[in-house]
């Protein structure tokens, strides 16, 4: 039998943002593929949603 | 004194907790555990009842001695990149976590959160104690498995929402689970099928978000659709986030509620409803904080940073 709960999930959306970053970790920081930290373009971080409140929700407990 | 970090590399998040943490020339490491064995390496040594461990990542050395604090941010599974390539997955996934953990829960430096505290912080039945016993006004709540329990709630409480207990979503297939308004005359016969959280519906006008760093609180909100009912999951073009004070009584109860909880950090949940009062409906204790920091300019980064790099701990 399904769950109760399950009834009212729905699948998930794919990420329409590609992560345009990669670990640096000589700077233990990301970087955009022009070298520059990700934290310096927070227009960027926000569109991501890589600092939102679902980002987490994949792979950890806590949004 | 070094400030350990524990997170996936793509946590843009700490990102800005790292860089914090290097202009207040602070030294750092940070890792992922998910790469040991492998990529991180470590050593406990316990000799005549003191304890030298290290860890090492990338090139970078550190004595778990002289560790100014620790923070667990967003961790991956220990040996979870080893366990791909192993014999026993599970089993050296388990020596990993225990073989890490284990050794630094020995070094007297301070956690943001102890994994201790961390995990029963994740139980939301404990979080609905908690925040009764600080004073929280929370919203009517059943967990059960018992469908005509349910109903007997839902005759209670006519307007419910149901959510996840552990605040997972669905894998397999992937899913996701918001919190959703249950329609009327329900059949609560699947409950039987899992145990299934419904509470009481907050008709609310605003969300709260509240992030604890240490002392420090720092409240924010976003103003809610007549209709909405779980602002995660709202889009871009919804309401923006904008600082408010916490009314002194909330305040309090934070503050009971983390040393009740034994945390250092927490990023609680509340609906306002069209009297002001805010309902309590969970405490995150790793809750992102990036996105309210990005939208207010709340430094909740500082104040991490400020906790992870003080003296005398």
């Amino acid at each position: 039998m399904r769950a109760f709960a399950l009834f009212h999930a729905r699948p998930t959306t794919p990420d329409a943002f590609t992560t345009l970053y990669t670990y640096d970790c000589a700077q233990q920081l990301n970087v955009l593929p022009d070298g520059r930290p990700v934290i310096s373009d927070p227009v960027m971080l926000l569109a991501t949603g890589s600092t939102t409140s679902t980002a987490g929700s994949k792979t950890h407990f806590d949004d | 004194m070094t400030v350990l970090i524990l997170t996936v590399p793509e946590d843009v998040t700490a990102d800005l907790v790292v860089a914090a943490l290097h202009e207040r020339a602070v030294p750092v490491v940070r890792l992922d555990p998910a790469g040991l064995p492998g990529e991180v390496s470590m050593s406990a040594e316990y000799i005549s009842g003191d304890v030298h461990g290290f860890l090492s990542v990338q090139g970078r050395l550190v004595s778990m001695n002289s560790l100014r604090s620790v923070w667990i941010r967003r961790p991956g599974t220990p040996g979870a990149d080893a366990t791909r390539r192993s014999e026993q997955p599970e089993w050296l996934t388990t020596e990993a976590e225990r073989a890490l953990y284990g050794a630094l829960r020995c070094v007297p430096a301070p956690w943001m959160n102890h994994p201790g505290a961390a995990e029963q912080a994740r139980y939301k039945p404990w979080q609905l104690f908690a925040a009764h016993r600080a004073g929280f006004a929370v919203p009517a709540t059943l967990i059960t498995t018992f469908p005509q329990a349910a109903r007997k709630f839902a005759e209670q409480h006519p307007e419910l929402v149901v959510k996840s207990v552990s605040g997972t979503h669905p894998g397999n297939p992937p899913m996701v689970l918001p919190t959703t308004v249950v329609p009327p005359d329900p059949d609560f016969s699947s409950v039987s099928a899992g145990p299934t959280l419904l509470q009481e519906y907050v008709r609310k006008t605003a969300d709260i978000r509240l992030t604890c760093v240490g002392v420090r609180q720092f409240a924010a909100a976003k103003k809610a659709g007549p209709d909405q009912v779980d602002g995660r999951f709202g889009s871009p073009e919804d309401a923006q986030w904008y600082p408010v004070e916490p009314p002194a009584r909330i305040a309090r109860a934070v503050r009971d509620y983390m040393d009740e909880a034994g945390l250092a950090y927490g990023a609680f949940d509340f609906a306002e409803d069209c009297d002001g009062t805010w309902w309590f409906l969970e405490c995150n204790q790793s809750g992102q904080f990036g996105f309210v920091e990005l939208a207010t300019g709340q430094p909740i980064t500082a104040a991490i940073a400020d906790w992870l790099a003080r003296d005398g701990t």
